[in-house]
């Protein structure tokens, strides 16, 4: 269909990918080298005298990161399984069902997913704190709904239309009920979609931000993000574990981006792109 | 589902019921939250002041805080009482029967007496007292009795420590003050925050640098974004490469990346910041954060790093959607590749750049984490958005309703800038592309 590339485009592709590359590679460099060659006359060699490990192990040993990766993994799955499940429901009503209301239904749907969370985030924190919520998995769980929900639903609402109405109709014709064409035609067809949804749902519970700076301040309650941030002490900051805790977080979002790159480019150009 | 509800529901009501949990999450959680900021923003609302912890439209009484200080006062003036002599001892005499007769007063308040028990019994056994126990309101009369009869108690021992006729005159002042500050005055403000703020300076600086950062860096974004869509927009080996190495700045949480180019920005030790010196683009390496312009760089040079692959991909995705025709057929007519551009590429793209520019600008501008980790908003403010000033505002100095004033700036501000948009676009953005 277009052009054949030419060498001096497979090139341009290199230093593409090298500069986009480049902080984590740098990153990398600095969570294996020692003290003694992060700071001072060997800060910008990108050769590693003497590699080690230590940074890694200080990670799990002097902090509980350990305890951050089981609370964000914990948030962020909960977060999308319950976003997924109710967004499901909505998002095959908006797509299959007639009913009058959609297109309002669509407009709250993608103006609360505009919503600024620092809008929302007072009447929250007062919540959680007057019901003791605050420092506790459902005390994040709740707010990411915010967030989770209208992202889910607007996602799996795009995908769901692409799925042929014909089926449905077929079904209709062939005596099925609304909730047998849902569970029986509809869910085996639409778990792509649903699939591609949830990681996007996950990627964003799992990198939030504010909500889990402000409600979550207990050590053993931090999630990822905050936990890595407050490594910064008042007057020194350790490279050398930020660096570490940055690898351990992105080594597998990279594996998972290899594996599903072609669900997360559709799911993330579907709803901006017309087909 | 049971065969009732098989027979009875239609297709519509089958509808409406499965969008409604969604709806109502979405209008609790995420609307009525919006709603109560503004109602937050009217009122003085500070989480350090044990009497501004909450929105009082009356006065009211703190209870746990009067059942601890009355006992104390009362104990007071009978102790000054049995050691003063001839006028001072029937002052004090007095004032003590003008304390009981106030409690008396209030205690024909519905359950007041009752509740007042249960409190003491609580602090006795050293248990904490329920919030919902804690705040009883009072009238406008019954406050006037409290508080006329606390002024003239608190009077009358000020003089008696002037003419020294007291024991232990230290003691005086903090038993009736620790009475008098359990009585919760009103915090309604109205919308003296807001005028507040637009007379600051420091709000219109935060709303300068939210709005200078939203422009450029969406503007370079764009800019760069496409020019590179349009460069990959061929067909080559590794795309599935390149599509991962865009996806990875994205997928990782913004915090993460704020912290990685703070180190290679570092003054003393940071590569880029490094590599910058040596090309001659900054004079020293401090400049990147320790000066304003250089902070503000800093910033929006992240924010491109992280989002251009991202609107590169959303572009790359508009631009195969054009039928390769067009273009074969105005290389016949013989356009130009610039012509092309301007009368093919972008037209055709249009929706799909309008969309992009509209999430990314909403993201740009409630801007948060991003500076939060890489400058905290300084230095000297230059890096302040307004988000960030909400945020100090709320979680710094634990004013609530002045930080929820800024955050409902910023919520208006998003509005406006969501309608503007939507405008342009016209319902296109959410009416059915399939047509059904």
């Amino acid at each position: 269909m277009q052009k054949k590339a030419g060498p001096l485009f497979y090139l341009f592709l290199i230093l593409f990918v090298f500069a986009i590359m480049f902080p984590f590679l740098w990153i990398l460099i600095a969570a294996l080298k020692p003290p003694a060659e992060l700071f001072g006359e060997r800060a910008f060699s990108a050769i590693i005298q003497h590699p080690t490990w230590e940074n890694f192990r200080l990670v799990f040993t002097e902090r509980p990161f350990g305890r951050y990766l089981l609370n964000s993994t914990i948030v962020a799955s909960l977060t999308t399984l319950y976003a997924i499940t109710i967004a499901s429901f909505a998002a095959y009503a908006i797509a299959w069902l007639k009913f009058r209301g959609k297109t309002i239904v669509l407009g709250i749907v993608l103006a609360v997913s505009m919503f600024p969370q620092i809008a929302t985030i007072s009447p929250i924190f007062m919540f959680m704190q007057s019901t003791g919520l605050t420092n506790s998995y459902l005390g994040l769980i709740i707010p990411y709904t915010t967030i989770a929900l209208p992202l889910a639903i607007w996602n799996l609402t795009v995908f769901f239309r692409k799925i042929p109405v014909d089926l449905g109709e077929a079904a209709k014709v062939d005596g099925a009920t609304v909730w047998q064409t849902m569970v029986k035609v509809f869910f085996p067809l639409a778990m792509p979609g649903v699939f591609t949804t949830a990681i996007l749902v996950f990627i964003a519970a799992w990198n939030e931000f504010l909500f889990a700076l402000t409600i979550n301040t207990k050590e053993m309650m931090k999630t990822v993000p905050v936990g890595i941030v407050m490594f910064q002490g008042q007057f020194t900051i350790p490279w050398g574990e930020i660096s570490a805790a940055s690898i351990i977080v992105t080594v597998p979002l990279i594996i998972m981006v290899l594996i599903f790159q072609k669900r997360i480019v559709s799911g993330l150009t579907s709803g901006a792109v017309k087909e | 589902m049971n065969r009732e509800s098989r027979i009875t529901l239609s297709e519509k009501q089958m509808g409406y019921l499965l969008i409604f949990p969604a709806l109502l999450l979405i209008l609790v959680i995420a609307i009525w939250p919006v709603i109560r900021s503004f109602w937050i923003s009217l009122h003085d609302i500070r989480l350090n002041d044990p009497t501004k912890t909450e929105i009082h439209n009356a006065y009211g009484l703190d209870m746990e805080r009067y059942v601890n200080t009355l006992p104390n006062l009362l104990r007071y003036l009978k102790k000054e009482a049995e050691t003063a002599q001839g006028p001072a001892k029937d002052q004090l005499l007095a004032l003590r029967q003008q304390v009981e007769q106030m409690n008396a007063s209030l205690n024909q308040i519905g359950e007041f007496a009752h509740r007042y028990e249960q409190i003491d019994q609580l602090l006795l056994q050293f248990q904490p007292v329920p919030a919902e126990w804690k705040y009883m309101e009072l009238t406008d009369e019954q406050t006037e009795t409290v508080r006329k009869t606390l002024e003239n108690v608190e009077a009358q021992l000020r003089e008696m420590i002037n003419g020294k006729m007291l024991q232990k005159p230290e003691g005086a002042m903090g038993v009736i003050q620790g009475v008098s500050s359990s009585i919760i005055e009103p915090n309604y403000v109205g919308f003296t925050y807001y005028k507040q703020f637009l007379t600051e300076g420091r709000m219109w600086a935060a709303l300068w640098n939210t709005l200078f950062f939203t422009v450029v860096s969406v503007a370079v974004e764009l800019v760069l974004g496409l020019w590179i869509a349009m460069l990959i927009n061929k067909q080559f080996r590794g795309r599935g490469l390149i599509r991962a190495a865009v996806l990875v700045p994205w997928a990782i949480p913004t915090v993460i990346s704020a912290l990685m180019w703070k180190f290679l920005y570092d003054g003393q030790n940071g590569i880029v910041a490094y590599l910058f010196e040596k090309t001659g683009l900054i004079a020293d390496m401090g400049t990147l954060l320790t000066t304003k312009a250089g902070a503000m760089f800093s910033v929006i040079f992240a924010d491109v790093w992280k989002t251009t692959p991202f609107m590169a991909l959303l572009l790359f995705a508009g631009l195969q959607t054009i039928p390769h025709s067009l273009y074969e057929a105005a290389e016949v007519d013989g356009a130009s590749k610039v012509q092309q551009f301007f009368r093919i590429t972008l037209p055709m793209l249009k929706s799909t750049i309008l969309v992009a520019l509209l999430f990314r600008t909403l993201d740009a501008f409630r801007v948060f984490d991003l500076i939060y980790a890489l400058t905290g908003g300084g230095p000297a403010n230059s890096t302040e958005t307004i988000s960030i000033y909400a945020y100090k505002t709320m979680f710094a100095q634990m004013s609530f309703g002045e930080g929820s004033a800024l955050a409902v700036i910023v919520f208006v501000c998003v509005a406006l800038i969501s309608i503007g948009y939507i405008k342009i676009l016209g319902a296109d953005l959410i009416s059915d592309s399939s047509g059904k």
